[in-house]
């Protein structure tokens, strides 16, 4: 029979496809014998440009690409100079300045000189975009001095402790590129969203938007390598699935992951050529709870609730990867304090703070906001609802995509009952933590629990223009304390940070203060 | 009716259907909940700074200008600048469409393929074991969903046994061609980059599989239901009895009969699988549309979601028109009013 031959023709092919081109799995990538690092991660980086954009896939590569002036390293972090290579600040903390490096050169040869830093904080400023919001306060384009090529002066409007922990952050550009690439009056952004103009320890190689981008070494970097063996590449690959990203890995594809669930994790660090990185974070998670609105409005129900929640859980969910929150502020930040009035489950206690509100039995409904698709959240509202069912509360659970949830949580008059929130530090500095309950917060994600206490508030904008640390520190005691007393949120744990990575991948240095799967590449190297 | 203004009048109504279409996706977009400026500003940004945002993309006009802003920018082939990256949605296009695309028509060529054939299979040779594999096949093929097929076949194939590709379009390694088509199997082969074509074509197996297999299943069942019934008809019968050979039968006469049917579910599946590209995109990392419009439509980036629905719904009008058309060719008789 003809049909017959045919199957028999096709199922052959098949067996010769199948043979001649099956996958191999090489230790690692490499070209022209050069060792190339694959990240896996699900996030793309559209636009790259340091005054436009960050999150922590854009961050990862802008770090890569250009320098800053200072550099956070390590756990705790600690700021090191970098394209400064030492500055000082007045003694009212006004003026900051610093003075350059003589050695560090843009990819292009040119030389970095205060112009360019300046040049590049007047354009982040200019463009009013990415991490403008960081300085935009306090300082504007005339605040900035070129005292000579290697000194630049810093003039502030008003003293902010917490400046030269968000200049990590202000990556220095070099200006006759963009310029020599610029629209109109566009100041090159159409440009350098896909291109750059820096003097990191990589260039751009291969940009190839929603699939990869490859960076490749710079040999002559002006700074040295921590490591001869340092990586030759970088592929940040693209792959959108948390189960392809766990197969890529395992199968060798990919050299490191970090956006597996924990499940994923633990299985992965029994593979033999694998190991798993665990480090706690300073990402908070918490119960934001609507402080102007219903009945979380009264401070005996929040109290209810935050002495009604089994804290333990938080843990088991994360599978052991996680301490709880004793403090608004991250454990090992600059500042913290662990909070003597913390909650832990004491439903004798959440009874009592019920009948003081006025409802001894319960007898209401609360609704839980969490991110559509987020396990750990669902798994914690559940919780939430067994643990407030003994009050006689019953728990409407609603699964919002993160858009959603933002928009809900920008108006008193819409933001839930709770609403689950994850956040994470931009800098060292506990202000960042602190602004997050202070009015200019509201309508913010962090901000929707509308927390209103004026002393807190007077408080915080006193730490934050405060010169000396001993007084800001003695501040965010106060205000952590406060704050707990308060309660405008169910404050739950940290879940640790992990990487998993192949094991010939060596030199990784978790810091804290980069956000969610961000690693830096720069110490990174490849060992057989 | 001629076909000339049969042909026209459904042009005419393709525009009318399409405008209809970017109404509807542009108010819906915008009347859901979500800042759209505020999301692409970032989460720290101060309120000035998402007014520049509004500012720069007209979202402080009322949506009626808002609107007729973009269909004037629409005539001229511009479908706006998407906020959270900023790139020209037209460039993202071209760099995304062409992706899914090849993976459709790879798909769908096969699903016709195999479609047909395994169809015309099951009808001769009726309720013997072929047909009753081949109608396992298909039950499998409409009840499963894509997403689970797609990830069975990638532990199965590519994580236990090594034999093909977790995703993408080429490995990591491999240099694209120049991008003349962005078509990567046309540009390879204009390029004469014979590895590039390989390992395209190998990456392309798993998804284009699992994206037609329910469309095979569909064009197999349809068929084979067709082929049964004109197999049956009194001017088969007559042809046997004239001593027509069986292939001859069943390849020119029944079959020809039969491909009305099986016309429209080809149609329709067509439209179905770019819609279905979404989920086999996501499983196997391909960079195509889907993925695109996915990922513009959790951040409130609305002009790719409206780019993507008039362009996948244009293609799906254009495909239903050529199936029209086709019926014409199929039989004669058909006339077009």
């Amino acid at each position: 029979m003809e049909w017959k031959k045919f199957f028999s023709g096709v199922f052959i092919l098949f067996l010769i496809l199948l043979f001649v081109s099956g996958t191999s799995s090489e230790a690692y990538e490499k070209r022209d014998g050069k060792k190339i690092f694959v990240y896996g991660e699900r996030q793309p980086a559209p636009n790259i440009d340091p005054s436009q954009h960050y999150d922590w896939s854009t961050r990862m590569l802008q770090q890569a690409l250009y320098d800053a002036l200072l550099k956070y390293v390590g756990n705790p972090p600690k700021l090191i100079p970098w394209l400064a290579k030492s500055w000082k600040k007045s003694a009212d903390g006004k003026k900051w300045t610093f003075e350059l490096v003589r050695n560090a050169k843009f990819h292009n040869g040119d030389p970095v000189t205060a112009h360019a830093v300046k040049w590049s904080f007047e354009r982040t400023l200019a463009l009013k975009k990415g991490p403008a919001w960081m300085l935009m306060e306090f300082l504007d384009k005339d605040g900035i001095k070129v005292i000579d090529d290697y000194t630049i002066e810093f003039n502030l409007k008003s003293p902010y402790a917490a400046f030269e922990m968000a200049l990590p952050w202000w990556y220095v550009m070099n200006p006759k590129v963009v310029m020599a690439n610029a629209k109109g009056d566009d100041y090159g952004q159409e440009w350098m969203k896909s291109n750059s103009a820096g003097s990191g320890p990589f260039r751009q190689k291969r940009w190839e938007h929603g699939v990869l981008y490859e960076l490749e070494a710079v040999e002559d970097y002006w700074r040295g390598w921590e490591n001869p063996k340092h990586i030759d590449g970088f592929i940040y690959k693209i792959i959108r699935e948390s189960s392809s990203l766990r197969m890529a890995l395992e199968k060798g594809e990919v050299d490191g992951v970090s956006g597996l669930s924990s499940e994923d994790f633990d299985a992965v660090a029994k593979h033999p050529q694998i190991y798993v990185t665990n480090d706690p974070g300073w990402t908070t998670f918490g119960l934001k709870m609507n402080t102007q609105k219903g009945y979380t409005k009264d401070i005996n129900i929040r109290k209810a609730i935050c002495y009604a929640f089994d804290y333990p859980s938080l843990i088991k969910i994360y599978n052991g990867n996680a301490i709880l929150e004793d403090s608004p502020f991250p454990k090992g930040m600059k500042g913290y304090i662990p909070c003597p009035n913390v909650y832990r489950q004491d439903m004798k206690k959440a009874k009592e703070y019920l009948a003081k509100a006025g409802y001894p039995n319960g007898g209401f409904e609360l609704e839980y906001v969490y991110v559509q698709g987020l396990e750990e959240e669902r798994l914690i509202g559940l919780v939430l609802l067994d643990n407030l069912a003994k009050l006689g509360i019953k728990l409407k659970m609603v699964p919002l995509v993160w858009p959603n949830m933002v928009a809900r949580g920008s108006k008193i008059e819409t933001s839930p009952d709770l609403m689950a929130v994850f956040t994470t530090p931009i800098m060292d500095d506990p202000d960042v933590v602190a602004i997050q309950y202070h009015k200019v917060s509201w309508g913010k994600y962090y901000g929707s629990h509308f927390y209103q206490n004026e002393k807190v508030w007077e408080m915080i904008e006193k730490a934050r223009f405060a010169v000396d640390w001993p007084t800001r520190q003695k501040l965010y005691e106060q205000i952590q304390i406060q704050i707990m007393e308060d309660a405008p949120e169910v404050f739950g744990m940290l879940y640790n940070r992990r990487w998993a990575f192949r094991k010939h991948v060596k030199g990784f240095h978790f810091s804290p203060v980069r956000f969610t799967s961000e690693i830096d590449i720069y110490p990174l190297y490849i060992e057989d | 009716m001629g076909m000339t203004q049969f042909v026209l009048k459904r042009l005419a109504l393709m525009v009318i259907t399409l405008l209809g279409l970017s109404v509807v996706v542009f108010f819906v977009s915008r009347v859901a909940p979500g800042d759209p400026a505020k999301l692409a500003a970032g989460p720290d940004a101060t309120e000035e700074m998402v007014e520049v945002i509004r500012k720069e993309f007209g979202l402080e006009k009322p949506l009626i200008i808002q609107y007729w802003i973009y269909m004037k920018g629409l005539i001229r082939g511009d479908f706006g600048r998407s906020i959270r990256t900023r790139h020209l949605v037209w460039e993202d296009l071209k760099r995304f469409m062409p992706a899914t695309f090849e993976l459709v028509l790879v798909s769908i060529s096969f699903s016709i393929l195999f479609g047909i054939f395994f169809g015309v299979l099951s009808a001769v040779y009726r309720d013997r074991w072929v047909d009753h594999v081949i109608r396992f096949f298909t039950i499998t093929g409409v009840a499963v969903p894509m997403f689970w097929l797609g990830i069975m076949l990638q532990l199965l194939f590519s994580a236990k046994f090594h034999l093909f590709p977790l995703g993408g379009r080429l490995d990591t390694m491999i240099l694209p061609p120049p991008s003349w088509t962005h078509f990567l199997l046309i540009d390879s082969l204009l390029a004469g980059d014979w590895k590039a074509f390989g390992n395209g074509i190998h990456h392309i197996f798993l998804p284009a599989f699992v994206l037609s297999f329910p469309a095979l299943a569909s064009i197999t069942r349809i068929n084979r239901a067709e082929m049964l019934e004109v197999l049956n008809k009194d001017f088969i019968l007559n042809e046997k009895a004239q001593g027509i050979s069986e292939r001859l039968i069943i390849f020119k006469y029944a079959l020809k009969n039969a491909l009305i049917p099986t016309l429209s579910m080809i149609g329709l599946r067509y439209g179905w699988m770019l819609g279905g590209t979404v989920l086999v995109e996501t499983v196997f990392n391909w960079p195509g549309v889907g993925n695109y419009a996915v990922g513009a439509a959790v951040y409130s980036d609305f002009q790719p979601v409206m780019a993507v629905t008039i362009i996948l719904g244009l293609n799906f009008m254009v495909a239903n028109l050529l199936v029209d058309i086709g019926y014409g060719f199929l039989d004669p008789r058909i006339r077009y009013e």
